[in-house]
C-alpha cells in the first residue's frame, strides 16, 4: 500500500502573544491508503497545528518556523511554492473544520458552494445525496443558517469531497454537534473512505470517537507522538502511560459510581524542564530518573515482549510495555469517595427545588411584523429532595438550560411555579471564562459575594483564602485576573465564588464541558466533594450521559422542553423506558474497560 | 478547544506593527510623549509667548528669522510666534474640552439607554438620531450666529452636535457587555443592579471610549480652525489660528509667512492628535 501523506521530523514553532514556543517537536507519520488515523490529545497537544502543516495553511501571523517536510502525494508542503501547495489542496485534499457554521460562507447558497469545487450543479447535487442529504434538490438552494448542525456538516463533506481527494482531514469534526449527530457524522466519514477510496485523518480530543471508526490511532502529547498503533491495540493494550491516563480518566456508562473518578496528575513542572527529556515525565506516574533528561524514541512495542501482538504498534516511553500494563492493571480501583448525606437526611419535609407547571415561552422579533414564539419549557414539574443529586440530560435545544436559568432567576418563567429552600441558589456556568469579569481580580469577584455578610478587611481576606484553598487553590490567585489562569483554574474560581457562601441548590450548566477529559473529572470529584461537606442539592444540566449518570442520584430526561423520562440514575441507563433516552443510550461512543 | 472570546474592545491593527511588536509600542510612546510636550507648550503659552500676541510691537512684515521674531511679524507688526502660540493653546484645550463634552454627554446617554433597554432606549436613541440627522457644522453655526460671535459660543455649538457619536457606539458596547456571561454570574452571585453596570459592564466600556475620543480629537482640531477661518471664532484681535490664516490670505503671495504659519501649526496639531488616537488604540491593544 502506498501512503497518501508522509511527515518526516516535523518541527513547527508559532509565536502566541509575542512568546515563540515549539509546538511540534519530531513527528513522524505516514496516512496509508484508504486508512481512517485517529489523531488523539488533549488541547494544546499539537493536533491542529499539525493538520494545518499538512494542508500547508499554517498561519503567517504566527511567524511559523518549520522543520522536516511533509509530503503529499510528490509535494513538499512546508517548502513548496504557493502554486503548487494550491494546486494539492485542490487536487488532493479535503477539509472538514469543527463548525461548519464558521467554514461556510453565509453569503452563499449552499449548492453553489459545493459548485465551486465541482464545477458542475448535477455533479454537486450527485455529492449532496452521496453525504446522505435527503431532498438534495430541495436543499441546494438553502442558506447555511437555515440548514441545522449535522446537515451543515453534510455540507462541509460534499464539498471536501468534491475534488476527489486522496485524503480528507477532519479537525474536530464532531465537538460542536449532539451526541446522535456526531453518530452519523463519523458513519458519514467511514461511508466517505468507503465509497471514494481516500484516507481520512481525524482529529480529536476523545479517544473513544476516534476507536470508532479509526483503523490506527496516533496518541499526541506536547507536539510529540506517545503512542501510534491499530486502534484495537491502542485502546484495549496500551503501552504509553499517557495513554493509560487517558484511557482511565475517560468516563464511560460503566464507570464506578461510589468512587472518585481518575485523573491524570496536575502539571506541576514549568515549561522549560517539561521539554527535557519526555514531555509527560512531571506528570507520570512511572517516570524514572532517565525520563526527565532522555527523550525517549519511538520504537516498535513489540520489542522483547509477548504481550503485544502487532509490530506496526509504536510508543515513546523508557519503560517496559510490562511495566506500563502492570500498573494498569495495579491501580484501577480508585478510592471511594465521601458518602453523599441520604437525601432528605437534613430536612426531610421541604424539597429543596419545587417546580410545578413551569413553562417558559420566548418570542423572538423576526424581521418587520414577524414574531416567532418558542416553547422553551412545556409544562415541567420536578420535586428534588435537599442534599439530593439530579442530573438532567438532553440534546441542545431541549430546554434544559433554559430550565437551569429559570431556577436561576436568570430567565422568566411563563407560566408555573419555582420554590427553593432558604439559602437560594447558585450557577456554575459552562464557559468559566467568560463568566468570570475580565478586569477583575479573583479576589475582587469573591468578595463581591461577601458584601452581604458585612465581614470586616480581615475576616474577608481570611475567608476567601480558606475557600480558595478548600478547593485546591493558592491563596495567591486571588490577586490574579481570570485570563491569567488555566481553564481548570478558572472553573475552579467559579465554583469557588458559587459555594463560598454554601447556597441551598448547586446549579451545574455542562460545568466540564468545554474541558479535557481528565480535568473534566477531577472538577467532577470536587464537585462531588462540596456536595458531601457543604450539604448542597445539586442540579446538574449535561449532554454527556456517562457524566449524567455520575453526577446524579437520580437522571431527568428532557427533550422538546419536557421531561420524558426520570429515574435513579442507573435504572434509567441499564433500562431505559423512553424511545427518546434509548436513542440517546445507542448514540454515546463506548470503548469498554481496559482488559 | 474553542479560544475564549476576547477580552475587551473591538482589536484594531496598527499599520506599524509589521515594523514588528516592539517598534509599534515604541512608535506609539514616542508619539504620546510628543503630545505630552505639545500639551505642556499649550498650557504655558503665555509664558513661552515672547510678546504680547495683540500689541503691535516690530516693524512690519518681516519675514521668519528676523532678529527678535523668528517667525516674522504680521501686516501690522505683531509677533507671529507669540499668535501662534496662544492660538495652538486655544485651538488645543477647545478641542480637549469638546471631545469630553462628547465623552460625557455621550456617554451618560449611551450607558443609560444600554442599561435600561425598552422604551428608554428607544426614546434616547431616537433623540440621538435626531442630533445625527442633523448637518452637525450647520447647526453649530446656526446655534453660534444665535448666541453670537465668541469662543465660548462656539464651543457650546460644537458640544451640542458632538455627542451622539459617542452616544451610538458606547450604547452598543454596554449592550455587548450586557449580554456576556460574566454579567450574568454576577447576577445570579447577587450583586446589585448598580454595582454590576459599574464593577461590570462600564470598566469594559472604557477602553473603546478613550480609542475613539482619542481618534477624535483630530477632527475638532480641524472643525474648530474651520470655523474660525470663516469667522466664527473669537473675534478680532484675538490670536486664532484659523481666523489668523483667513484675514492674512490677501499676503500668500506677497508676504507668504503671515497667513502659512499659522495654518502649519493647524497641520501639526491635527497630524499630532491623530497619530495619538492611534497610538493610544495600539497600546491598549498590546496591553489585553
Amino acid at each position: 500500500m502506498t501512503d497518501v501523506a508522509t511527515v518526516r521530523d516535523l518541527e513547527v514553532s508559532l509565536v502566541r502573544d509575542g512568546v515563540r514556543s515549539d509546538v511540534l517537536r519530531g513527528i513522524d507519520l505516514s496516512v496509508r491508503s484508504g486508512e481512517i488515523l485517529g489523531m488523539v490529545g488533549e488541547s494544546g497537544s499539537g493536533k491542529s497545528v499539525l493538520a494545518l502543516a499538512m494542508m500547508g495553511l499554517l498561519p503567517t501571523s504566527a511567524q511559523p518556523r518549520v522543520g522536516g517536510t511533509v509530503g503529499i502525494g510528490d509535494t513538499d508542503m512546508v517548502n513548496g511554492r504557493p502554486d503548487e501547495l494550491r494546486a494539492v489542496r485542490r487536487n488532493e485534499l479535503g477539509v472538514i473544520f469543527q463548525d461548519p457554521m464558521t467554514s461556510l460562507n453565509p453569503t452563499m447558497r449552499v449548492g453553489a458552494q459545493i459548485d465551486e469545487s465541482t464545477h458542475d450543479s448535477a455533479e454537486s447535487l450527485r455529492l449532496m445525496t452521496a453525504v446522505g442529504i435527503a431532498d438534495a434538490a430541495l436543499r441546494f438552494t438553502v442558506y447555511p443558517h437555515e440548514l441545522s448542525g449535522g446537515l451543515r456538516q453534510r455540507i462541509m463533506a460534499a464539498i471536501a469531497v468534491a475534488g476527489r481527494p486522496s485524503l480528507i482531514i477532519a479537525d474536530e469534526p464532531t465537538t460542536a454537534l449532539d451526541v446522535t449527530v456526531q453518530a452519523q457524522v463519523l458513519d458519514l466519514l467511514r461511508e466517505l473512505r468507503d465509497e471514494f477510496g481516500c484516507s481520512v485523518v481525524l482529529i480529536t480530543h476523545d479517544l473513544a470517537v476516534a476507536a470508532q471508526i479509526a483503523d490506527r490511532v496516533a496518541v499526541m502529547y506536547a507536539g510529540r507522538i506517545a503512542e501510534l498503533g491499530p486502534t484495537e491495540e491502542i485502546i484495549h493494550r496500551p503501552t504509553h502511560p499517557y495513554t493509560v491516563g487517558l484511557l482511565r480518566s475517560r468516563l464511560s456508562l460503566d464507570t464506578p459510581r461510589d468512587r472518585r473518578l481518575l485523573t491524570l496528575r496536575p502539571e506541576t513542572a514549568s515549561a522549560a524542564e517539561r521539554l527535557k527529556g519526555c514531555a509527560y515525565h512531571s506528570r507520570c506516574p512511572l517516570a524514572v530518573e532517565q525520563c526527565g533528561v532522555e527523550q525517549p524514541p519511538l520504537a516498535p512495542a513489540a520489542e522483547g515482549t509477548a504481550e503485544v501482538s502487532s509490530t506496526e504498534h509504536v510508543r515513546a516511553c523508557w519503560r517496559s510495555v510490562s511495566d506500563v500494563q502492570g500498573y494498569t492493571h495495579d491501580t484501577l480501583d480508585a478510592p471511594p469517595i465521601a458518602a453523599a448525606p441520604s437525601s432528605g437526611a437534613s430536612d426531610a419535609t421541604q424539597p429543596a427545588v419545587l417546580i410545578t407547571g413551569l413553562t417558559t415561552v420566548f418570542t423572538l422579533k423576526g424581521g418587520g411584523r414577524r414574531r416567532r414564539q418558542v416553547h422553551a419549557l412545556r409544562g415541567i414539574d420536578l420535586s428534588v429532595a435537599a442534599g439530593e443529586a439530579v442530573s438532567i440530560v438532553g440534546e441542545s435545544g431541549s430546554g434544559k438550560s433554559t430550565l437551569l436559568r429559570v431556577i436561576a432567576g436568570l430567565a422568566p418563567a411563563t407560566t408555573g411555579r419555582v420554590q427553593l429552600a432558604g439559602r437560594g441558589a447558585q450557577m456554575v456556568f459552562q464557559d468559566a471564562g467568560s463568566s468570570l469579569t475580565p478586569w477583575l481580580t479573583v479576589g475582587d469577584i469573591l468578595r463581591e459575594r461577601l458584601r452581604p455578610l458585612k465581614l470586616d478587611r480581615a475576616a474577608t481576606a481570611r475567608r476567601i483564602g480558606d475557600s480558595l484553598e478548600a478547593i485546591g487553590l493558592p491563596e495567591t490567585v486571588s490577586t490574579l485576573r481570570p485570563a491569567q489562569l488555566s481553564g481548570g483554574q478558572r472553573q475552579r474560581v467559579a465554583l469557588t465564588r458559587a459555594t463560598i457562601i454554601p447556597p441551598s441548590v448547586l446549579l451545574c450548566d455542562e460545568p466540564t464541558s468545554a474541558l479535557d477529559a481528565s480535568l473534566a473529572a477531577s472538577v467532577l470529584n470536587l464537585i462531588r466533594e462540596l456536595r458531601s461537606s457543604l450539604d448542597m442539592t445539586v442540579l446538574f444540566v449535561t449532554h454527556d450521559l456517562a457524566v449524567a449518570r455520575l453526577m446524579g442520584d437520580r437522571v431527568v430526561v428532557m427533550t422538546q422542553g419536557t421531561i420524558v423520562e426520570s429515574g435513579e440514575a442507573d435504572a434509567v441507563i441499564r433500562h431505559p423506558e423512553h424511545e427518546y433516552t434509548r436513542s440517546l443510550l445507542a448514540s454515546v461512543p463506548e470503548i469498554g474497560v481496559l482488559s | 478547544m474553542t479560544a475564549l472570546p476576547e477580552v475587551g474592545t473591538r482589536r484594531f491593527r496598527m499599520p506599524a506593527a509589521s515594523l514588528g511588536a516592539h517598534a509599534g509600542t515604541r512608535l506609539s510612546v514616542a508619539i504620546l510623549v510628543a503630545l505630552g510636550i505639545l500639551t505642556l507648550v499649550a498650557l504655558f503659552a503665555r509664558l513661552l509667548a515672547p510678546y504680547d500676541p495683540v500689541q503691535p510691537i516690530g516693524a512690519l512684515n518681516l519675514a521668519p528669522g528676523a532678529e527678535g521674531h523668528p517667525l516674522g511679524t504680521d501686516s501690522i507688526g505683531r509677533d507671529i510666534l507669540s499668535r501662534t502660540l496662544i492660538g495652538v493653546q486655544v485651538s488645543w484645550f477647545s478641542s480637549l474640552i469638546i471631545v469630553a463634552s462628547g465623552l460625557v454627554i455621550g456617554g451618560l446617554i449611551g450607558v443609560a439607554a444600554g442599561v435600561f433597554g425598552g422604551w428608554v432606549d428607544a426614546a434616547l436613541m431616537r433623540f440621538t438620531d435626531l442630533f445625527l440627522a442633523l448637518p452637525g457644522t450647520l447647526v453649530a453655526i446656526a446655534i453660534v450666529a444665535a448666541l453670537g460671535y465668541n469662543l465660548q459660543n462656539t464651543l457650546i455649538g460644537i458640544a451640542v452636535v458632538w455627542w451622539p457619536y459617542y452616544a451610538r457606539i458606547i450604547r452598543g458596547e454596554v449592550k455587548s457587555f450586557a449580554a456576556r456571561p460574566h454579567v450574568e454570574a454576577a447576577r445570579v452571585a447577587g450583586a446589585s443592579r448598580t454595582r454590576i453596570v459599574f464593577r461590570h459592564i462600564v470598566p469594559g466600556v472604557v477602553p473603546t471610549a478613550i480609542v475613539t475620543a482619542s481618534l477624535d480629537i483630530g477632527n475638532v482640531v480641524l472643525l474648530l480652525a474651520g470655523l474660525s477661518f470663516l469667522g466664527l471664532g473669537q473675534p478680532a484681535p484675538a490670536p486664532e489660528l484659523g481666523a489668523d490664516t483667513a484675514r492674512n490670505l490677501s499676503q500668500l503671495l506677497s508676504e507668504w509667512w503671515v497667513p502659512v504659519i499659522p495654518g502649519l501649526a493647524v497641520l501639526v496639531l491635527s497630524l499630532l492628535s491623530n497619530l495619538g488616537g492611534d497610538a493610544v488604540r495600539t497600546l491598549l491593544a498590546k496591553r489585553r
